[in-house]
Formats: C-alpha cells, structure tokens, sequence
C-alpha cells in the first residue's frame, strides 16, 4: 500500500450530522502535528440538517492550498454513507482515487417518502469499482456500537483510514489529537472507537 | 357486502359527508387515523393519505350502509319495533343511592353501568365526554373517578369517538363506549370491518351504552350560551317546551327557537333518536323527575343490566304504560321526517329495505299509533 | 469549533485554525476590549471564541439582540478609546447600516473592526448578498481574506488602520474562509492596561461636514493600501494577462496557472484590500496586461472599480480587454455571477481566456447509478416538526386556507419537506410579522384567511418587537406563533435574551417572552408542541376571531435535549405495526417527515434508525395503532 505523494487531496463526504467536521478536523489536526500544511473546509450551517455535506481536506509538504478540491482531483474519498459516497465521487473522484466507505445506509426523505429509489447497495458498490482504484468498505454503525456509542462512526471511520496504510501519518499522533480535542468519557469513548476503526481495515488491507 | 360505485375513501368521505354537511362529529374517523383531526366539533382530514379505500369511510355512520344489515349484524336478526328498533325490555330506572353522582344527568344509570362494567371486568377504559358544558372535551375514562367526572349530558356534538385512537394505543382491548345513536352506529360499524374488511383497525368496543338524541348543538352554540350568561354553566335540560340552563347565577330559559339555529345540519337527517344499535340505550323519561328511560337491547345488555340489578346498583321498574305510545310517536315523528327528507336526495346514505320504509311510512302504523294513543 | 486552540497562550506554536478561529485570535492577539454579535452564519462562532479569551485576557463579549445594537455598542467602547469588534453575516449588515452610515461620518476613536459574514451559494443562508457594495456606501475600507492565516493578520491591521483614519474597518469574510482551516503561526497576547473614557472634546455627531472628512479618510486607506501586505503579485514582470483575484479565489487562480503551465504569461494579483482599491498597484501590472481577468465572489464588485478605473486612466493603460462576470468569462457554481467559485471553473476560464486546453475538460464518466437527492431536514426529534404538524392540522381544520408566514432560523425549512410546504413567505428576520400585521388589515378589502406568523425565539427579540406594537396597535388580525426552543439553533445554540445565560454560560435575567409579549396588552397562550392534539387546538382557536395573538410553541431543541435526555429507547413494535395494511399509509415513515422513521422492506413494516432518532416520542403519539413504543432505557445510548 503506497502513501500518496507530497500534496494529495481527501474528500470527506456525509450526511448533516454524521459528523464530518469532526472526522476532518482529526486528520488536518494530525497532519498538521506531522508539519504538514493543510486545508480543511466544511459545509456547516443549514445542511447541517440532513442535506448532503461534504468536506475538504488538503494536504501539502510545503505549500498552503485553496479551500475546494478541483473536479476529478480527489485521491482519498471518504464516505460515512453509502449514497454520498458516490455522490461526490462523481464530481471529485477519478480511477486513481482510493474510497473508504461506511456500508450503512442513511435514507434520504425522498426515499422514505417513496419518491425516489435508494440505489441497491451492490449496484453503487459496482459503479465505485467501475470509477476508482479501489474501495474498501467498513461496517461503521456496528464498529462505533462495538466501541460503545452510536454517535462516534465518525471516529471510526477516522480510525478505518489511518488502518488503511493509505495516510502518511503515525496511528500514535492520531491519537495524539484525540486526547486534545476530548477529554473524559468522550475521550475514552473515541479512543476506543478510533482503535476499532483501525483494526477494521488494517486486517483488511494488511497494512499499519 | 356492499357493492360500491364510488371509490369508499378519504376523498369521497370529504365529500360526502364533511363538505356536505352531514358530518355528525361522531370522531370515528378521526379515531381511525393521524390524517383527520378535529376541534371542537369541526371534524375534517388535514392531509391527504392518498389511499382510495380507507376505515374513515367505511365505517362512518353517514356514508351508505344498510340498516337491515347492521340489525342483523348486530341483533342476528331484522327488526320487528321498527319505531324503537330491536330491544328486550323497557324500564325506568336509576342508578342506587350510593353510586348515584351528584352531577348525573338524570338517573345516573349511565354512569352507574359503567363503572359496574369495570367491577366487573367487562371492560377497561370508557370513551366518554368531560370537560365543562360550555367546552366539553373527549374524555378516556380508565377509573370510577375518570367516569364520575363525565356525569352529565353535554349537549354539543363532542366527536369523542377521536379517542379510540388512544385506547388503541394504550393497548386498551375492551374499552366502552357511551354515545349518541350516530356514535353506536359508527360503532357498529367498525366492528363489521372486523370480519370483513381486509385491513380492521384492531379491538373494537365491548360495551356500548347508546343515549338518546333528538339532535345535538353546534359548537357555536357556546358562544351563544356566554352571550346571554356571565355566569358558568352548571346543567343543561331539554324538555319537549323549551331548553333549561342551570347556571352558578341561576336557571336560565331558551325556547327551542332560539336553540335550534345551533342544530347540526347532520341531525335533521338523523333516523335514529333511541340508539337503535346500542347494547342499551339511556334516556330521559320526560316524567319522573331523576329516573331514566332504559331500553335493554342486546344479549349482553341484559345480562349487564340484570347483574346490577342484583349487585343493586340500578334500581328498576316497570316503564309507564302511558308514556309508551309518546315514545314512538316521538321516535316515528322524526323518522318519518328524515325518511321524507332523505328520499329527496340522489345517494341517500342510509339504506332500508321496503319493510323498514313501509313500517314509517305506511299508513297502517300511524293507525296503529292512534289506536294505541287513544286507548 | 475548537476555542481551546484560539486563546492556546504559546506564541510561535502552528495551530489549524478555521477563519472564524483566526479572526478571533486575531482580535485577541490586537488587544480587543470589546465585542458584540449577533449570530449568523457564516460567522457565528467568532464571537464564542472570543468569549473563551474573554476571562484570561478582559475582554467584554456580548451576544446582543441585534446586529445594530451590537454595533452600536462596539462604536461606544470606540468612542471611549477601547479596541472593539462586531460581527454579524451579511444580513446583519442591512440591519445595522443606518447605524452605519451615520457613524462613519462622526468618526470612530479606539480600533474597531466590523467583519461581515458573505455566504457565496448561501450555504447557511437564504440569499448571497456582497456586502462590499454596503461597506463603499459607508464609505469605510473593506478588507477580504483568502484563508484563515491571512484573517488573523488582517484583523491585527485592521485595528491599526481603523485608529489611524478614525473610521471603522470592515472585513468581509467568504463561507470558504470562515469554515475552513488551514495552519496559521500563533502570536502573543498583548499586557496593556486601558482605561475607558470620554473627554469634553470627544464628540461623535453625524452632520453633513462630516462627507468631506469621509472622503479625504478613503484616501488616506487607498494611499496606505499601496504598501499593504495583503496585496500581493505573483507571476512575471510583465504578464500578457493579468488576474486580479480576491478571497479564496486567489488560491484557485494561481492553482490553475501552475495546473495550465501558464507561470511565464499569467500572473495574478491577489488584493486583499478591496476597498479602496490600491490605484498606483493596480495600473503598475494593468499597464502591461492585455488581458484582464477578473476572480471574485459574488458580483462584479473589484470588476467594475477596475474597469472604471482603467477607462479612467485609458492612456496610461491602454487597449485591454476584460473578462469577468460582464464577459461571461468567469462563472460560480450556480452560472455567471451566481453561487461560489470553484477551482474547476477558474480553471476552465483561464482555459478558455488564454487558449483552450482540454487538459482540464474531464467529461464524467457514463455509469454512474441515479442518485436520489437529500431534502434538508428538521433534525430527527426537532419541536418544530411536530409545531409544523400542528399549525398544518389546525389551518386545515380550520379549512379557509390559511397562510403561514415564515421567517429566518431553522423554521425557514419550514418551506420544504419537512414543513409540509407550508411557508407561502420568507424574508428577512421579524419580516414575517410585519407582514401579518399587513395581511392582518387586508379584511376590509375581502381578505378572509386567517394569518399565522411563525418566529423563532431569538428572531422574536431581534426584530419581532416593533412589528407586534405595530399590529396590536393598529388592530390587525393574525396569529404569531413564537417557535421557542431556547437558543439560537441554526447558528450554533446561541443564548438570547430569554435564556438567562451570557456567552459563557453566566447567568443573566432573562426576560420570558410572556412576559414581553404581555406587556404589548396581546393575548398569549404557552403550548407544548410535543402534545400535538394540544398545539392543534390552541392554533385552531387563535385563529377564530379578530385581534392579535401568539402562541408560544416550547420545547428545547432536539439536538440540545439529546443530550441531556433521560435514557429511553423509541423503538417500532413490529408486531403490532400493520404495515401497508395499516390504513396510515406509511404515516410515520412518509408522512410525519422525520429522518429516523424509516422502512423495513424486508419486513414489510416500519422501524426506527435508533443511530439518529433524538427520542422525542412524537412519532409514538401519532401512530394509529400505538406501534411505535417509548420506553425506559437502561444503559444511556451515546
Ligand atoms: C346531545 C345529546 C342529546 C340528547 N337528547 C336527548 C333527548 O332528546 N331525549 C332524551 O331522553 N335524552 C337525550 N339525551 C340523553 C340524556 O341527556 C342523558 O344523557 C341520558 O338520559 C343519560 O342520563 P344519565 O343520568 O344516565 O347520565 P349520566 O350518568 O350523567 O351520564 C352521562 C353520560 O353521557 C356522556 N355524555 C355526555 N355528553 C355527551 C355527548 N355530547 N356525547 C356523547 N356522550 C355524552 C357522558 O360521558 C356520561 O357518560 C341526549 C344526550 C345528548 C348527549
Ligand atoms: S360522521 Fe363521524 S366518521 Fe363520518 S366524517 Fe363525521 S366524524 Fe368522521
Ligand atoms: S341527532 Fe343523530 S346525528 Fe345528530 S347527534 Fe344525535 S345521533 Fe348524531
């Protein structure tokens, strides 16, 4: 498993509420420890309420980068659900890029209106597989309950990519950052969900 | 069952009945459903569930039925008193001393009944109807105390049946219910849902206690009654001459004219005054002054009546001879009324059979009336 | 938001700060005495961070009932000699404008800083209005950052500007700035002693000498904006075309020149001070352009200055085309002039301005599955679902099509799905009732709907007071049903002046709505949303009969009670559900709109996605058959 290059882009993408601001701010906090430069932009505010959201992550040895990815430029998606995930493949991913995905779905109203179709979870999986380098997928939902709170696949999935030997950084300076941003029973709680997330994909992948 | 030329759902209930005026704010369909609501007694569908067959229809006592089919489904068989319907006794009666409430309306037998009902595990909850005269409210009564409460005819239409959805959800599975002859009808038919219609909206009402009602007022009527009275209202009576309101500041008289403007539409096309289809129905008896009329229909309202009679909880006797024929001449006078009323209109919504329309209109039992006046 | 990292006293330390962060730092590292806000997105948080510094460092943070109240207090701690600071979005701005356009010409004392949240897309926000055009109507400098590092600097400086010309600085701020991180270099907290006060001679009086001192300030900050540092070129001597670029804009332009290979021709020219623009700058690199393109949120505001001042200088600068909004040359997201700028589209317009190069054209690929939309949504649990409910039910039973008018907040999404689409208006913030208070005469002309306002808590204080006197006393007729859910939710649970806390959590008195709306002489009734029945007749009966009313709908919001919530489970009870044999229709999964109703297909029946349910039990209250089961929970979930 390579590490990307000295400026690569990661692409986070959610539902309102899933908690992206925070799996973002833990990788650019950790990358930043590690002497990095990084830009990490969000979308906050009204979609925070069960629209789509997305952020940004940017990552540079030496040079401080814009805000947004360009189109077809993301070399790491993450996805904390399955149907985001591919929408922000079809904007920013490529066949270089490399999808770590939360596999539970979280159903827009559209669908539980019946207005529209949810995707049969094969057929998005097929069309990542189709589009990009490769996907690896994380029961997310189950991991952070295994971990001991619902609300922390965010955590998990933070954990799920540092396993994947994709990230150039230490699992210790993660952790690092985790013992900043919490303290208390939160902190053991993402700690935990963050070690969780880890051992999911490192068996996987075999790597860190 | 029935063959039906309009699709039997939300849109032809709107309408057929609440656009139409018919709506007798009995709450059955708003105790079926989340989409229809009421408020006071404005009963009316706030969203559209998009379904083209629904329980608010078919179980409406406005929207078309049989009678013949209800007696039968009801009494196992079809009538013979075609003015009283289907009944085995006739009594005055009163509920004992000591279970009487103070505010009961006349004898009590109603409140009394109920709350014997309870002793005895007939039933688990009571739909009833509480709250002042002026804003009376649907009431789910589960304890003496919840009955008691009740006591009291409130003569606005209360669409108390709204809270069956309640029992349902409380998990209630043989609630009671005491109503006004559209209210057992509606009754009556939810239960025939139960074994024919494919989606039956769950435990239907185990007892079914059925008032009297010449008709019921509008709600608008309370801001007629704050008019002419500052002070709080304690009782309501109507008597055949006029309309009495006992008040914190003293009795109050309206002649009929004045209330009837408040009438429901729905009421004057009402067949029923005696809750045909109750298990027993409670009336005034326009004559003894804390007595009931009480008409013993169903099997099981016998029993029950019997048992608290034992139990002497009612007091029982023989109904006046003499008031008999003043009963049914009531009952036939407003029957008749509707029947001619109804037979105007292009989709009546009550059906009845040549028998049952011959029986209020056929000259042979206005003979027999008079007969039975005059002797 | 992270506060602990803004007021981190370690000089030199690298810290990954979001714009927001960095300004407050900034204002702090200035020596702010005094800040005030009201909260909007994109900037709400600044003010909570100052709020973290405010114990350690003295400073008075205040969030106030509105953005003009909240400047106006700003300019009084100038007016005494202190350093202060307001913040407030765009929005807030048209708010506060007249204050402003007065006090610019009376002049300021202490540095003051006005940052103004812009919000290209509208990301949080119901419209994308450019501020800059407001801050050249006051006649005061506008400076525009491009990410956070430069924020923090440019606040420092903007104190500095602000006491040398006497005149508030304003600093506007884009979403993409606000709301994203990247590293800035932590400076040190300043130890000065300050102490407060007017003299005779300090007057601040607004009067019509004061234009002239206003313009002849404008020209003291362009002459300064000369030697800015937050103008900066890079490319060649002379390029051939000519970027001129502001905001996080700046970062996609030069990304494109080095992604097109274009450094030897293209240079781009990052202003950070936009207004007044650095004139002598600007014509040194016009002069040997030929082209000229302009990279810029939202309108064509540097565009037009720079072309006007080009055709000003046409001999000097000579032939020159521009490309830009005007040309149609540069798009955001949403089309020419419309939504934020993203790196794609610079990069096709400096693509197609300096020659084609289909490099950058990535057709996307076929295959790709439909995908559904997500409608923005009340949060799982959210009062105002059930409030909408109710206010839907009650207007139907009411049956005379009654109109629902909304207003700014959480509510506005009251507009979609989850609403039931019962907004028929939206505007500005307390607008909604002034309408009503409109509608509410409109019977002498026919006009037989009733009316109903509906207003957040923190609107009502805001902007809602005025608009009630007005309608109780000219008599009009309509309902105004205050969504009380005991903060500021959109913005990120703000206190208001009816939750009795300062923006640390101290506590303050709080003045009850009823209070307030009591003391107006109107008739106010207090209703639970969550008891839906009750909320309904409440609505229904407000709405009979003449006169002005309001109902108080109140109930914590969801995402706050989530967390302090007794431990209980809503769970679906599948074997009481009937599923499509249940006469409801899928009423809580396709009807009552709340994101944690979901479908079980494989059962056939409903469930509850307990990962995102707030367990407010509404849902419970309204299944017909009494399947949806709240119950005690033993171990606390989450
Ligand atoms: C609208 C209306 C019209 C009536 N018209 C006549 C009439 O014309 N002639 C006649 O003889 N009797 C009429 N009655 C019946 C009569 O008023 C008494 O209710 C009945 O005799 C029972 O008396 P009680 O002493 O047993 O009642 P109580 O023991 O006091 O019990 C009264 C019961 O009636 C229920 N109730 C009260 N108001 C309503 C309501 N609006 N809808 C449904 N249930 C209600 C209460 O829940 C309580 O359980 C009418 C009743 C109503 C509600
Ligand atoms: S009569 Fe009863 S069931 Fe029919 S519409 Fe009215 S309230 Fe509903
Ligand atoms: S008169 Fe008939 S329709 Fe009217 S309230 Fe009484 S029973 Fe119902």
């Amino acid at each position: 498993m390579g590490t990307p290059g000295d400026n690569f882009n990661i692409v986070i993408a959610g539902v309102g509420g899933q908690g992206n601001v925070l799996a973002c701010q833990m990788i650019g906090m950790t990358a930043v420890e590690e002497g990095w430069q990084v830009s990490a932009a969000d979308t906050f505010g009204v979609s925070q309420r069960g629209g789509a959201v997305m952020s940004h992550l940017r990552l540079s040895r030496d040079k401080p980068c814009g805000p947004l990815i360009p189109a077809g430029q993301a070399d790491i998606a993450v996805g904390l659900e399955p149907l985001e995930t591919v929408r922000v493949l079809r904007t920013f991913g490529g066949y270089h890029t490399r999808v770590l995905m939360n596999s539970r779905p979280n159903y827009p109203l559209a669908v539980l209106c019946g207005e529209a179709e949810y995707p049969p979870l094969d057929e998005l999986r097929q069309a990542i597989r189709e589009h990009c380098r490769e996907v690896v997928e994380v029961p997310a939902d189950q991991l952070a309950r295994q971990g001991g709170s619902w609300v922390t696949q965010n955590t998990v999935m933070t954990g799920a990519l540092a396993g994947t030997g994709w990230m150039p950084f230490a699992i210790e300076t993660y952790e690092r950052v985790i013992k900043s941003l919490f303290s208390g029973r939160v902190h053991q709680l993402n700690l935990a969900a963050f070690r969780v997330g880890v051992r999911a994909t490192s068996r996987k992948t075999g790597a860190a | 069952m029935e063959t039906m030329r309009v699709k039997p759902g939300p849109q032809e209930l709107q309408a057929q009945v609440m656009a139409a005026g018919q709506c007798t704010a009995c709450g059955m369909c708003a105790g079926l459903c989340p989409y229809i609501r009421f408020a006071g007694d404005r009963v009316r569908i706030v969203y559209s569930c998009g379904l083209e067959d629904g329980n608010c229809y078919r179980s409406c006592p406005r929207t078309p039925h049989d009678l013949q089919d209800l007696d039968v489904q009801v009494f196992g068989a079809p009538r013979e008193d075609h003015l009283l319907g289907t009944h085995r006794d006739i009594y005055y009666a009163r509920a004992a001393r000591a279970v009487r409430p103070a505010a009961a309306q006349y004898g009590g037998v109603t409140t009394a009944l109920i709350n014997f009902a309870f002793e005895q595990g007939l039933i688990d909850g009571a739909l009833l109807v509480g709250g002042s005269l002026e804003q009376p409210l649907p009431r789910l009564a589960t304890t003496p105390a919840g009955v008691n409460n009740c006591a009291g005819s409130k003569y606005l239409a209360v669409p108390s049946l709204a809270n069956m959805l309640t029992a349902r959800r409380t998990g209630l599975t043989r609630p009671a219910v005491v109503g006004r002859p559209c209210q057992v009808t509606a009754v009556r038919r939810l239960q025939g849902l139960e074994n024919n219609h494919q989606a039956a909206p769950g435990p239907a009402p185990n007892l079914v206690i059925g008032l009297f009602c010449f008709w019921a007022l509008e709600a608008a009527f309370s801001a007629f009654l704050t008019s002419r009275t500052r002070s709080r209202v304690t009782k309501m009576d109507i008597t055949p001459a006029e309309v009495i309101v006992d008040t914190t500041g003293g009795p109050l008289s309206l002649s009929l004219d004045e209330v009837r403007p408040f009438i429901k539409p729905a009421c004057h096309t009402c067949f029923d005054p005696t809750a045909e289809l109750a298990d027993v129905a409670v009336g005034s008896t326009e004559a003894i002054p804390g007595w009931n009329t009480l008409v013993v229909r169903s099997a099981r309202g016998e029993e029950l009546v019997q048992e608290a009679r034992t139990a002497r909880v009612l007091e029982i006797k023989p109904y006046g001879a003499e008031r008999l024929p003043l009963l049914r001449e009531a009952a036939w006078r407003k029957k008749k009324r509707v029947l001619e009323a109804l037979a105007g209109r292009p989709e009546p919504y009550l059906r009845l059979p040549v028998d049952y329309q011959l029986a209020i209109a056929g000259e042979e039992v206005m003979r027999d009336e008079y007969y039975a006046r005059s002797s | 938001m992270n506060t602990m990292r803004v007021v981190l006293d370690a000089p030199g330390q690298v810290a990954l700060l979001t714009g927001n962060e960095a300004v407050a730092r900034g204002a702090l590292e200035a020596g702010v005495n005094y800040a005030a806000a009201y909260p909007g997105s994109p900037t709400a948080e600044v003010l909570e961070c100052i709020a973290a510094g405010a114990e350690m460092l003295g400073v008075y943070v205040e969030w106030s009932v509105n953005e003009k109240v909240a400047m106006e207090g700003a300019a009084a701690a100038s007016f005494a000699g202190l350093r202060s600071l307001t913040v407030m979005k765009c929005d807030g701005l048209n708010v506060a404008l007249d204050f402003l356009t007065s006090l610019s010409m009376a002049g300021t004392r202490g540095g003051m800083v006005i940052i103004v949240g812009d919000d290209p897309s509208a990301h949080s926000s119901a419209k994308e209005e450019d501020s800059r055009y407001l801050g050249r109507v006051a006649h005061i400098p506008v400076w525009e950052p491009a990410d956070s590092r430069e924020a923090k600097e440019m606040v420092k400086a903007a104190f500095d500007l602000s006491e040398d010309i006497r005149q508030p600085v304003m600093i506007r701020m884009v979403t993409r700035v606000c709301h994203a991180s990247t590293n800035a270099v932590l400076g040190e907290f300043p130890r000065r002693e300050v102490n407060a006060c007017l003299g005779p001679e300090d007057k601040f009086i607004t009067w019509i000498e004061g234009h002239r001192e206003q313009e002849d300030k404008l020209r003291r900050a362009a002459h300064r904006a000369e030697k800015s540092p937050f103008n900066t070129y890079a490319g060649p001597e002379s390029p051939e075309t000519l970027v001129i670029a502001a905001g996080p804009g700046s970062y996609y332009a030069e990304e494109a020149v080095a992604q097109l290979g274009l450094q030897t021709s293209v240079g781009v020219l990052k202003l950070g001070t936009t207004w007044p623009l650095p004139e002598k700058l600007l014509r040194r690199y016009l002069r040997p352009a030929l082209k000229v393109i302009f990279v810029e949120e939202v309108e064509p505001f540097i565009e037009d200055n720079v072309m006007a001042l080009a055709a000003q200088h046409l001999d000097e600068i000579g032939r020159t085309s521009f490309y830009g909004k005007k040309s149609g040359h540069v798009a955001g997201i949403n089309g020419v002039g419309l939504g934020e700028l993203t790196p794609s589209q610079i990069m096709a317009a400096l693509a197609n301005v300096c020659g084609p190069d289909p490099a950058h054209e990535r057709p996307a690929p076929p295959g790709w599955p439909e995908l559904a939309g997500r409608d923005l949504a009340f949060c799982p649990g959210c009062p105002h679902r059930a409030s909408f409910w109710a206010i839907r039910a009650a207007l139907e039973l009411d049956g005379r099509q009654g109109i629902v008018l909304g207003d700014i907040g959480c509510y506005t999404l009251g507009k979609g799905r989850t609403g039931y689409y019962l907004l028929q208006t939206m505007h500005a913030m307390g607008s909604g009732v002034g309408i009503a208070s409109g509608l509410g005469q409109l019977w002498r002309f026919g006009f037989s709907q009733p009316a109903v306002a509906v207003v957040g808590d923190s609107t009502f204080y805001h902007a809602v007071v005025p608009a009630l006197i007005n309608a109780r006393y000219n008599q009009a007729n309509f309902v105004c049903i205050i969504l009380d859910n005991q903060t500021t939710a959109m913005t990120g649970h703000q206190p208001h002046p009816g939750t009795g806390i300062d923006p640390n959590g101290n506590p303050l008195t709080a003045i009850p709505l009823e209070a307030v709306v009591s003391g107006l002489d109107i008739p106010v009734t207090t209703v639970d949303p969550y008891q839906v029945d009750e909320a309904i007749q409440a609505v229904y009966q407000a709405v009979q009969g003449p006169g002005v009313k309001v109902i108080i709908m109140r109930r914590a919001c969801a995402l706050i009670a989530a967390k302090t919530s007794a431990a209980v489970r809503v769970y679906v009870d599948q074997s009481r559900c009937r599923g499509d044999a249940c006469g409801c229709a899928r009423f809580c999964s396709r009807v009552f709109a709340c994101p944690a109703n979901i479908w079980d297909k494989a059962q056939g029946k409903a469930r509850i996605d307990e990962a995102i349910c707030n367990r407010c039990g509404v849902c419970a209250s309204l299944c017909p058959v009494g399947a949806i089961v709240v119950e005690q929970y033993q171990e606390k979930v989450g």
